[in-house]
């Protein structure tokens, strides 16, 4: 196989596979907004809620089944005129706080949101404690 | 006292070993419920036999019941369906059925083939009501009171051990709030 023929190759595998990239990024289904206002918060709540059934990713990064009908639905609430508060509300009343990013603080996330403050005092008072003993 | 500080990461270690290794055991596809202890959510949409019928929360009246999350595109439902059938047959609960996100054709089809354990079936296409009961899988199965509160919920299979463990007690109602 000449040389040629190899850089020819090379060339067919990366275009596909950047092509492929491009395909797969594509979004399943518009979401056509008059509104921009609506459409920047139709934007940020995809960021901001997450995927009940993909538990890794957010709404806007999941095109599972459950993703597209909660983007749908999210999509429904805001060309309504609901205000982003209004739709995570309405998404945590039936999903839980886990579909938030930044659950409330509250006896059940009372732990979440304490940790790393109580990790912090321990190690900062065992390096001190280290120092003066020392 | 020296050494015991020195020994503080190793102890810090084990023990976060311990905590992510008890999760592990963990059954973490059940995330919190929120409806547990609500009221069914209201709803119309139509049966599943007919479309020209429309079931609301109503219909749902056959209590206690269970209404159970399904689709042919599911292959735990499959699994799950004898036990379904085993409710209905030895009326143990109503059993009502949400198919989601399914063919009405292909659910009929199976129904016909493998029978029918549902009182009702609602047909969900766009997973309407699925959102609502906070639905994100398949199979989901959801336990209704004598009084119409879903008291428990479970996402995955259903089993007889998942009965005895999760839903049995509910039965009587004696587990009033």
């Amino acid at each position: 196989m000449g040389i040629m023929m190899f850089r020819k190759l090379l060339t067919i595998f990366f275009v596909t596979f950047i092509f492929g990239l491009t395909l797969a990024e594509e979004p399943n289904e518009v979401y056509p907004f008059e509104d921009s206002i609506h459409e920047e918060r139709f934007q940020s709540l995809l960021n901001e809620l997450r995927c009940p059934k993909c538990q890794g990713s957010n709404l806007a990064g999941s095109n599972a089944p459950i993703a597209i009908d909660l983007k749908r639905e999210v999509y429904r609430l805001v060309k309504l005129g609901k205000t982003e508060k209004e739709v995570k509300t309405y998404l945590v009343d039936r999903y839980g706080n886990f579909i938030v990013y930044d659950p409330p603080f509250e006896s059940d996330t009372y732990a979440l949101w304490l940790a790393p403050l109580i990790i912090f005092l321990i190690t900062f008072s065992v390096i001190l404690f280290r120092r003066f003993s020392n | 006292m020296k050494n015991l500080l020195n020994l503080l990461p190793l102890i810090a270690f084990v023990i976060l070993i311990a905590v992510l290794y008890s999760f592990l055991t963990q059954d973490n596809d059940q995330l919190e419920s929120v409806l547990v202890d609500q009221s069914v959510p209201e709803f119309r949409l139509p049966s599943l036999e007919n479309p020209e019928i429309a079931i609301s929360k109503s219909n749902i009246n056959k209590l206690p019941a269970v209404i159970n999350v399904w689709a042919t595109w599911c292959i735990a439902c499959k699994v799950e369906h004898p036990f379904l059938m085993k409710l209905k047959e030895e009326s143990i609960v109503t059993v009502y059925g949400l198919n989601y996100k399914d063919n009405r054709t292909k659910a009929l089809d199976l129904l016909k083939k493998d029978g029918n354990p549902f009182e009702l079936s609602i047909f969900d296409e766009y997973g309407k009501l699925a959102i609502d009961l906070g639905v994100y899988g398949a199979p989901e199965t959801f336990f209704i009171d004598k009084k119409g509160i879903i008291r428990e919920r479970h996402v995955g299979v259903l089993t007889t051990k998942v009965w005895k463990e999760k839903f049995e007690r509910f039965l009587n109602g004696d587990n009033d709030v």
